[in-house]
């Protein structure tokens, strides 16, 4: 079936980062060429160097290294080899030289024990470091998450990168931070090592985002589908991206959130309502995936709430209004009795009933304790707070159909007239 | 789907084994208790499980048709990548049930880790790690004995070779296939459960963001992550920002939606659907929760079938006015209560097996309620009562409270007390506010010696009036009494509060509430009201 293949196909692109951020392999000055430039004039000049990759999350920096470290690989097959660290795992030093030992063990096919102690994995880096330089040979380190790297001693980014000051040592460091000062947090000593070279990742013009779209959305001409399928698809997506409508649904999705990953996701959620549905991408899968991107998760919590609950909500909501600095369930439920006192309605509850609900409010977030000191106290003596505004507690309120009307009146009174 | 002897299962409650056993029926009992190894086992034998198709997934889990869809939607046909979920809802929703059903029915390889059962990185990674190892056994390969792991640089390492090596088997496998077997996918797929507790586990962690951001750092596009939560997304935001997951919502289930969740495996659905429409609305209004309507319908609904001799009768408008007006004062304090346990005292009456009236069972609950369930010394009640009572008095009255003869009987104290008391007005709204207040276990002692002292004295008065013997303990200050100040303490009675720094000395709270001192005060006839400061 021609629409479950282009699904799968499409699925496949989407999920695959180094297929998404290709669309620019392209552009001149896009970070890629000038990665790869850089890497590559270091293998010819047999000098060291080193970069940082810096931009926000889900802007392709670990997809531009991969992209490049393929190419050269192809490329050029015996010269390079790779060494790839996390922050988040080797931030530890110990750890790091352990797994740089490893991997170029394993990338050399040379046996390597697991009791080796730090000592042994530091010198193996660096007579391997010499070992490579003599035999024109380069690593390249990769650090993910380098601004965990900086935590602490900055051991192994001292060691790394006095290694390769040597003569005979032939490396690339590639740094790649989400944090645009991550320079800024490297030691004095280390800095001085360090090249700054620094690759920015901005986030994208329209232009770019126009490719991008083709990039993902257009099948290509040499697949297996039939051909008549194919020129509909790809019609229809001309369509679609040149309608004024999805202009403005685009506009507004990277109004909050302009890096690819969100574009990836927004479309990955779009075409997946091919699934059971229609042959082509239509604009109601798109805009329907955009209003999943619209959820606000606190209205939804509130919608889910139930009466007795609301009932509570509304008392923390008129004792904060009347600038109570800090108050407990005790309090809260002083207000919900004179509440009930006044107006006598079928919602008069027990303060055991009342506390469970209270409970149910902490475990969704909704309301939560003041500060962490008093842990030892039972639940009704310790200081709470609401943790959404009178705003959205009017809005939920007036929504909800079953919420019985004097809820709304209290809220009303004393905070709005 | 797992059978039930007439007794209500509501599938909130229903255990992922119960769901997954075709022919034994589980006891009720066994609700609460999720083994691993039973689920290690049942991946074990995933060959046996019997797949389901799509009608009885979305009619075995009501009110749930949308979300199935869209997680169907979003996992994709068979051999296709997708990017990770996330899957969020109150508590009891369903979340996990259909999650797993949906992997039952399309009958795809999956790993299974709940963050409440492994507490800890440690026994994640290796839960995780083992089951792959299972799977990996059943696809035909041998495996290299279990791999333990502690830190989360070898786990990721260990994965990816686990990953590696089950998605190699799995596509020789599918390979080899016969034609009677269904192809399983070249994916696998890892659900973690309960990932909003992974944010209590260590402040400065790195174990939220590692698990969040897995597909990016194992980079293999065989393997699918679905997260499922009680948070809502944005609770996961990190300081240097992540990649989200796809959100899913699971939103609390409706009215029409609760109706259909109680009707399901009902022996007689007129009369529980008539017991439901007098029922439902009221309890709804407190709470939404399944758990907590099932256990609070479940003696309404042996109350309401009480008067009927006959449950298969068919149920006319006289009969169930009639039915009506014998729940209705049950109703009324049922709402206003969170859970009824049977004492022993009904349960010997339930033995009997006479059929008692409402009144006096009523009565017999109100009785049941006001004793203590428990036994305690003598000593141990009155230096529970000695915390309580410091707990709640400030330490300022304690001189006109006591003396050192431990009297209050003096009427010049009296009128000392209540001037005392006059002055200090705003004290109750504070006492309201901060709750019990701590204090050290000198002024403990001291209180303790005083109301033991009165009360042998008030023991020696009435001995000869009464018929039971208490025996004349001696109360002076022993270490017995220091003991069992500590046992006090392991059974949470009074907690250790942070101690002044000046003094050095530690302080104590008393953590029961006034309804349980009421009652110790009650078994020893002691004066508690006298002695508590109360505006």
């Amino acid at each position: 079936m021609a629409s479950e293949k282009t699904l799968a196909l499409l699925r496949r692109r989407l999920c695959d980062p180094s297929f998404v951020y290709s669309a620019f392999k392209s552009s001149p000055n896009g970070n890629y060429s000038k990665l790869k430039f850089l890497i590559s004039n270091t293998i010819t000049e047999a000098c060291n160097n080193s970069v940082l990759l810096l931009g926000p999350r889900g802007c392709g920096k670990g997809a531009v290294v991969d992209l490049v470290l393929e190419d050269l690989k192809s490329e050029l097959p015996e010269i390079i080899s790779v060494a790839r660290l996390n922050g988040l795992l080797h931030s530890d030093d110990n750890c790091a030289v352990k797994e740089i030992a490893r991997q170029l063990c394993m990338e050399n096919k040379l046996l390597f024990s697991k009791m080796a102690s730090f000592d042994d994995n530091s010198q193996f880096m660096i007579d391997m470091l010499r070992e490579c330089g003599l035999a024109h040979k380069m690593i390249i380190f990769v650090l993910e998450e380098f601004d965990l790297f900086t935590q602490g001693k900055q051991r192994l980014l001292y060691s790394l990168l006095d290694a390769m000051q040597t003569l005979t040592s032939h490396s690339v460091v590639i740094g790649i931070s989400c944090r645009m000062d991550a320079d800024q947090l490297l030691e004095k000593r280390v800095r001085s090592r360090f090249s700054h070279k620094k690759l920015l990742f901005t986030p994208l013009t329209t232009d770019d985002m126009q490719r991008l779209l083709e990039h993902l959305l257009y099948l290509p001409t040499d697949s297996s589908l039939p051909s008549d399928y194919l020129k509909e698809f790809n019609s229809n997506i001309n369509n679609i991206l040149s309608d004024n409508k999805f202009k403005e649904i685009l506009d507004l999705l990277l109004a909050a959130d302009n890096s690819i990953s969100n574009i990836q996701r927004f479309l990955y959620q779009a075409i997946s309502s091919m699934h059971f549905q229609t042959e082509l991408l239509t604009l109601d899968d798109l805009k329907s995936a955009f209003s999943y991107h619209q959820r606000q998760p606190m209205l939804d919590k509130l919608q889910d709430a139930s009466i007795l609950e609301l009932y509570i909500l509304v008392c923390m909501n008129r004792l904060e209004s009347r600038e109570q600095d800090s108050y407990t369930f005790n309090s809260v439920m002083k207000e919900y009795k004179a509440i009930q006192d006044a107006y006598k309605t079928s919602d008069n509850y027990s303060k055991s009933v009342c506390q469970r609900a209270f409970e149910h409010l902490i475990e969704r977030e909704l309301i939560s304790f003041a500060n962490n000191r008093l842990r030892n106290l039972s639940v009704e003596y310790r200081p709470v707070r609401l943790l959404l505004s009178s705003q959205e507690l009017y809005q939920s309120l007036k929504s909800n159909a079953s919420c019985p009307a004097i809820l709304q009146r209290l809220l009303n009174y004393e905070t709005y007239r | 789907m797992a059978k039930e002897e007439g007794i209500l299962l509501s599938p909130g409650r229903k255990t992922r084994s119960s769901s997954f056993s075709l022919s034994s029926s589980l006891p009720q009992n066994h609700r609460t208790f999720f083994s691993h190894t039973h689920l290690e086992l049942l991946h074990g034998h995933c060959h046996s499980e019997e797949s389901i198709s799509l009608d009885t997934l979305t009619s075995s889990l009501p009110g749930r048709k949308p979300q199935i869809h869209e997680i169907l939607r979003l996992i994709g046909p068979l051999n296709s990548p997708m990017l990770p979920l996330l899957l969020y809802g109150g508590p009891s929703t369903g979340k996990t049930i259909s999650v797993l059903q949906t992997f039952r029915y399309l009958n795809r390889p999956f790993v299974y880790a709940g963050c409440r059962t492994c507490y800890c990185p440690r026994i994640l990674f290796n839960s995780v790690l083992r089951q792959l190892l299972i799977r990996e056994k059943n696809a035909g390969k041998g495996s290299s004995g279990a791999r333990r792991c502690e830190k989360p640089s070898e786990f990721i390492d260990l994965l990816r070779i686990s990953l590696i090596q089950v998605v190699n088997a799995l596509r020789e496998r599918n390979l080899k296939l016969g034609s009677e077997e269904s192809d399983r996918g070249n994916m696998i797929y890892l659900i973690f459960d309960n990932v909003e507790l992974l944010r209590l586990w260590d402040k400065s962690s790195t174990i939220v963001p590692l698990l969040l951001r897995l597909s990016e750092i194992l980079k293999i596009p065989e393997l699918g992550i679905i997260y499922i939560s009680s948070s809502s997304p944005d609770a996961y935001y990190l300081c240097t920002g992540s990649i989200e997951p796809i959100p899913v919502y699971f939103p609390d289930y409706s009215l029409e939606d609760l109706h259909g969740i109680f009707m399901r495996n009902q022996s007689n659905p007129n009369l529980y659907s008539s017991f439901l429409s007098v029922v439902l609305k009221p309890f709804y209004r407190v709470t939404r929760r399944v758990d907590e309507l099932s256990v609070a319908f479940h003696p309404l609904f042996e109350k309401y079938c009480d008067p009927l001799s006959d449950q298969c009768l068919v149920l006319d408008e006289a009969m169930k006015r009639r039915l009506f007006d014998n729940l209705q004062p049950h109703l009324a304090s049922s709402l206003n209560d969170v859970f009824w346990v049977p004492s022993w005292a009904s349960h010997q009456l339930k033995q009997e097996g006479e059929h008692r009236q409402k009144r006096f069972w009523k009565s017999i609950r109100k009785e049941a309620s006001n004793e203590l369930d428990f036994h305690m010394s003598m000593s141990v009640k009155y230096l529970l009562l000695s915390a309580f009572i410091a707990a709640r008095n400030p330490a300022t009255l304690d001189a006109s409270l006591f003396d050192s003869s431990g009297g209050s009987n003096n009427p010049k104290r009296k009128r000392n007390l209540q001037t005392s008391l006059d002055k200090k007005d705003n004290m109750a709204e504070e006492i309201l506010l901060k709750g019990p207040g701590s204090f050290p276990l000198e002024r403990l002692l001291a209180i303790f010696q005083c109301i033991t002292s009165v009360a042998e004295s008030m023991v020696e008065d009435d001995h000869f009036e009464n018929d039971f013997a208490i025996e004349n303990e001696n109360f002076q200050l022993t270490s017995d009494v220091l003991l069992q100040l500590s046992a006090l303490c392991n059974a949470n009675f009074l907690c250790k509060s942070g101690s002044c720094p000046l003094e050095g000395s530690t302080r104590y709270r008393c953590t029961i509430d006034e309804e349980m001192a009421v009652k110790v005060a009650r078994s020893i006839n002691f004066p508690l009201s006298s002695y508590l400061y109360r505006r």
